[in-house]
C-alpha cells in the first residue's frame, strides 16, 4: 500500500469513526460555507435585483393613449399642464417600433426616446458605455448584445418598414409644397448618408440637413457644411447635377441621390427606411428592457417618418399620494390620454445599491472570520482531546510534518465536505433570501460551486494552521507518563 | 562496541534528581529489566533511551552516537528506525483497527504493508482480531497488538515500560513468551517492572533507587 493510500485511510477513519466531534466542525464549516456562498450569490445577483427594484424608484406615473389609437406628442404637451413644472423630475417618451436588422436575419423591439430624461426616471439603468447624445447612435440591451455579439462602436444597420396597407405615395405628390422629406444614399466605403430636407410654398427647397457621420469627417464630411448645401436652396426636385466638394465627390453625389429619391417624412410612407447607427452604449436593468434597442427621437422620426405619434411617457414626479391623484384626475379630463399610478418606494437613490453590496461584502468578511474562529476552537479541542494519540504517533517516529499533514489533511478534507455542502444549502438560502427580500428567484451561478469549495477549504486550512503548531508542540513522552 | 552505553547521565527537574550519575551498559541482544520503587527515575530513563527526552548532563551513546546531542529530527528518526515502544497503558489509534494500528508504525517507517502487518497480528495470535477497533479488544489482546507493533519495523531495541502491568496472568505469560521469542531472534529488550516474575526472565536486573543504580543482578536461574 502506498503511503498516499495509508495517509487517506487514516484521514477518512478519523472522520468517520469519531463522528460527532468532526461533525461539529464540518456543521460549522458548512454553514459557514452556506452563508458564504449564499451571500456571494446574492452580491453577485444584487445588481440585477435591484434594477428590478430601483426601477420603482423611477417613473411613478405613466401616460397611455386612452381612447385615441395613439398618444400624441401634443396631447402629452397638454397632458403636462396638469403637473405643476417644479414637480416634474422627468418625462419621458417612448415610441416602440419593430426594426429589422437584415444582415442577421432578427428583429428588435426599437424604442425613440429623449436620453437626457431616461436618466432622470430610471436612474437604475446602467450604462456601459454611455448614452446616445447624437444622431445615428444606438443604446443596446444587454440581452440583445450578447445575441448577435455587438460591442461598443459596432455598427448596426436597421430597417424599419411600415405596417402593410399604407397607400403607395406618388413620388410626385411626395414632392409637393410645403413638404418635409428625409432620404438617404450610399456615399463612400458603402456609409449611408442621411438627407432631410423640407420644401417651400412652391415646391422649392428651403433647406436641406446633411448628416455624413458615415464618411471620413474632414473630407465627406464637409457636405454637412454650408457652403455645400446652400447650392440646393431654392431648387425644384429631383436635381440633375451636383457641385461637388473637391475629393468628396462619393459623398456629394450621395447627397444628390438621397435628396432625388427622398421621401416624405412627415406623413406616413410605407417605404422601407435603412440607416447605419453606431453602438455606444449597452444597457443592463434587470428587466425585459435588456431585449430592446434604444435610439433618440429624432432618429425615431426619421425612421418611421412620424415625429407626433407616442406609446407611452414615464413620468417621475415628487408629490404625495394626494397630489398626485389629484394629478391623475385632471389628465383624465382630457382627450386621449390618461395617467396611471405606478407604486414607487420613496427613496430614490442608486447608491443603496453600492451600499448593500457593501453590506453583502462585509457581512461575509465577519461570517468568513466567525467561520475561522469556530473551526479554529474546533480542532483546538480536537488537538487536546487528541494529545494522547498525537504524542503516541510522535513517539512512533511521526516528524512534525506528518504530524502536520494529518491535521490539515483533516481540515482540508472537511472543507472540502463543508464546502460541496454550502454550495448547495447556500444556493438554497440565497434563493429564499431572495424570494423573500427582492421577491424574485435568482440563477443559480456554477461557477460559485468551485469558488466555495475552494474558499472554504482555504478557510479550514487557516483555521487548522493554529491547532497545528499546538499539536506539533505535543511531546512524544507524555504516552510514557500515562496520563 | 556496546548497543548502548548510559554514562554519568543525569536529568535533574528543579531541585529533584529523577536521574542522578547513572552508568549503565547494554550489549546487543541483552535483555535486560530495570526494577525499583516509584519515582526512582524508570520512566524518565526509558525517555532518555527512547529519544523522548534528553539527559541534564552526561552521554547515552546508542550505536556509538551520542543522542543526548542530537537535534530532535535526529532523534525523530532514531525512534522511527531504531526503537520499538510498549507502554503499560497499551496506547493505540482508537479510531483504527488492529492492523491499520500496526500499519501507522510501518506508515512512519517506509511503506504500509498489510499483509506483513497482518502477518504480526498473527505472530501475537490476533489475526482473526485485525478489524477491530481497540475498543472492541480486551487489555491483553490490545497489548498484544502494541507488541506486535513494535516489533513490525524490525527495531534493535525494544523498550517496554510496565509492558504487563494491566495484564492478568494468562496475557502476561503470552506477551513474556513472545519477549523470549523475539529474545531469540536477537533482539534486545528492556523492560521496565514492578513485577519479580517478569524480572526473573530476564538475563540481569539492574534496581533503580532514588535515581541511582542501587545494583545489578545477573538471573542466575538464565538460560536454564
Ligand atoms: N516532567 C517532570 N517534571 C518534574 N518532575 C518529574 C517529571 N517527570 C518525572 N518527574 C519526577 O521524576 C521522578 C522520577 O519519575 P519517573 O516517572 O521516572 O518514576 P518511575 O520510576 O517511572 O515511577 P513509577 O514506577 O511510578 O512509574 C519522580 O519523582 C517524578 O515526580
Ligand atoms: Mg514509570
Amino acid at each position: 500500500m502506498s503511503k498516499r493510500a495509508m495517509f487517506l485511510r487514516m484521514v477518512t477513519a478519523s472522520l468517520l469513526r469519531r463522528r460527532s466531534r468532526m461533525l461539529i466542525a464540518l456543521l460549522s464549516i458548512g454553514i459557514g460555507a452556506t452563508i458564504l456562498c449564499g451571500l456571494l450569490t446574492i452580491y453577485y445577483d444584487v445588481p440585477r435585483q435591484m434594477g428590478a427594484q430601483f426601477r420603482s424608484y423611477g417613473a411613478n406615473v405613466i401616460l397611455l393613449a386612452d381612447g385615441a389609437p395613439s398618444l400624441t406628442h401634443s396631447a402629452v404637451q397638454e397632458a403636462m399642464r396638469a403637473f405643476p413644472e417644479e414637480k416634474i423630475v422627468g418625462a419621458t417618451p417612448y415610441r416602440y417600433v419593430r426594426m429589422d436588422m437584415v444582415s442577421r436575419q432578427q428583429s428588435f423591439t426599437t424604442a425613440g426616446t429623449d436620453f437626457t430624461q431616461v436618466q432622470k426616471t430610471s436612474p437604475y439603468f446602467s450604462v456601459e458605455g454611455s448614452y446616445p447624445e447624437n444622431l445615428r447612435e444606438v443604446l443596446v440591451g444587454k440581452e440583445i448584445a450578447e445575441l448577435i455579439g455587438v460591442r461598443l462602436n459596432s455598427v448596426m444597420e436597421l430597417t424599419y418598414k411600415p405596417a402593410e396597407g399604407a397607400g403607395t405615395q406618388d413620388q410626385a405628390n411626395a414632392w409637393g409644397p410645403g413638404a418635409s422629406l428625409a432620404g438617404s444614399a450610399e456615399g463612400w466605403g458603402s456609409g449611408l448618408v442621411n438627407v432631410s430636407a423640407v420644401l417651400d410654398g412652391e415646391g422649392r427647397i428651403a433647406s436641406v440637413t446633411v448628416d455624413a457621420a458615415t464618411q471620413t469627417p474632414e473630407i465627406g464630411g464637409q457636405c454637412e457644411e454650408e457652403a455645400f448645401t446652400s447650392q440646393f436652396i431654392g431648387q425644384s426636385l429631383p436635381i440633375a447635377d451636383v457641385d461637388a466638394v473637391s475629393g468628396a465627390t462619393l459623398t456629394s453625389h450621395a447627397v444628390l441621390s438621397a435628396l432625388n429619391t427622398s421621401v416624405r417624412s412627415d406623413a406616413a410612407s410605407n417605404q422601407a427606411k435603412t440607416s447605419s447607427f453606431r453602438v455606444v452604449g449597452i444597457l443592463t436593468t434587470g428587466g425585459e428592457e435588456e431585449g430592446y434597442l434604444f435610439i433618440s427621437e429624432a432618429d425615431m422620426a426619421a425612421m418611421t417618418g412620424d415625429a407626433e405619434t407616442l406609446d407611452v411617457v414615464e413620468m417621475s414626479v415628487s408629490a404625495s399620494a394626494e397630489e398626485l391623484d389629484g394629478f391623475v384626475d385632471a389628465v383624465g379630463q382630457q382627450e386621449g390620454v390618461r395617467a396611471r399610478l405606478v407604486k414607487r418606494v420613496t427613496r430614490s437613490e442608486a447608491a443603496v445599491l453600492t451600499k448593500l453590496q457593501a453590506l453583502v461584502f462585509l457581512v461575509t468578511v465577519v461570517v468568513l472570520l466567525l467561520t475561522m474562529i469556530c473551526v479554529s476552537t474546533t480542532m483546538m479541542a480536537v488537538v487536546t482531546e487528541r494529545r494522547q494519540e498525537i504524542g503516541l504517533r510522535k513517539a512512533l517516529g511521526a516528524s512534525d510534518g506528518s504530524i502536520r499533514a494529518e491535521f490539515l489533511g483533516e481540515g482540508m478534507f472537511l472543507g472540502l465536505l463543508g464546502g460541496v455542502l454550502g454550495g448547495l444549502f447556500g444556493f438554497g438560502f440565497a434563493q429564499l433570501v431572495s424570494v423573500n427580500v427582492f421577491g424574485s428567484s435568482i440563477t443559480f451561478q456554477p461557477l460559485l460551486l468551485p469558488i466555495a469549495v475552494i474558499l472554504s477549504m482555504a478557510v479550514s486550512a487557516l483555521s487548522c494552521l493554529w491547532p497545528i503548531k499546538r499539536a506539533v508542540q505535543i511531546d512524544p513522552a507524555i504516552v510514557l507518563k500515562g496520563e | 562496541m556496546s548497543l548502548l552505553e548510559i554514562k554519568n547521565v543525569s536529568k535533574i527537574y528543579g531541585d529533584l534528581k529523577a536521574l542522578d550519575n547513572v552508568n549503565i551498559t547494554v550489549e546487543k541482544g541483552d535483555w535486560v529489566a530495570i526494577m525499583g520503587p516509584s519515582g526512582s527515575g524508570k520512566s524518565t530513563m526509558m525517555n532518555i533511551i527512547g529519544c523522548m527526552d534528553k539527559p541534564t548532563s552526561g552521554e547515552v551513546l546508542l550505536d556509538g552516537v551520542d543522542i543526548s546531542k542530537q537535534s530532535n529530527k535526529y532523534l525523530t528518526e532514531v525512534r522511527r528506525d531504531k526503537i520499538g515502544l510498549i507502554f503499560q497503558q497499551f496506547h493505540m489509534v482508537n479510531y483504527l483497527t488492529a492492523v491499520e494500528n500496526i500499519m501507522v508504525s510501518q506508515y512512519y517507517h517506509s511503506l504500509p504493508d498489510e499483509e506483513e502487518a497482518l502477518e504480526a497480528l498473527g505472530r501475537v495470535g490476533l489475526r482473526e482480531r485485525a478489524r477491530h477497533l481497540p475498543s472492541q479488544l480486551s487489555g491483553g489482546e490490545q497489548q498484544r497488538v502494541c507488541v506486535a507493533r513494535a516489533l513490525i519495523n524490525h527495531p534493535e531495541i525494544i523498550l517496554a515500560d510496565e509492558p504487563t502491568g494491566n495484564l492478568d496472568e494468562a496475557n502476561e505469560n503470552i506477551v513474556l513468551d513472545l519477549f523470549a521469542q523475539l529474545h531469540r531472534e536477537g533482539t534486545t529488550l528492556i523492560v521496565v517492572t514492578h513485577d519479580p516474575e517478569v524480572a526473573d526472565v530476564a538475563q540481569r536486573t539492574i534496581v533503580l533507587e532514588h535515581g541511582r543504580v542501587a545494583r545489578e543482578v545477573h538471573n542466575a536461574s538464565w538460560g536454564k
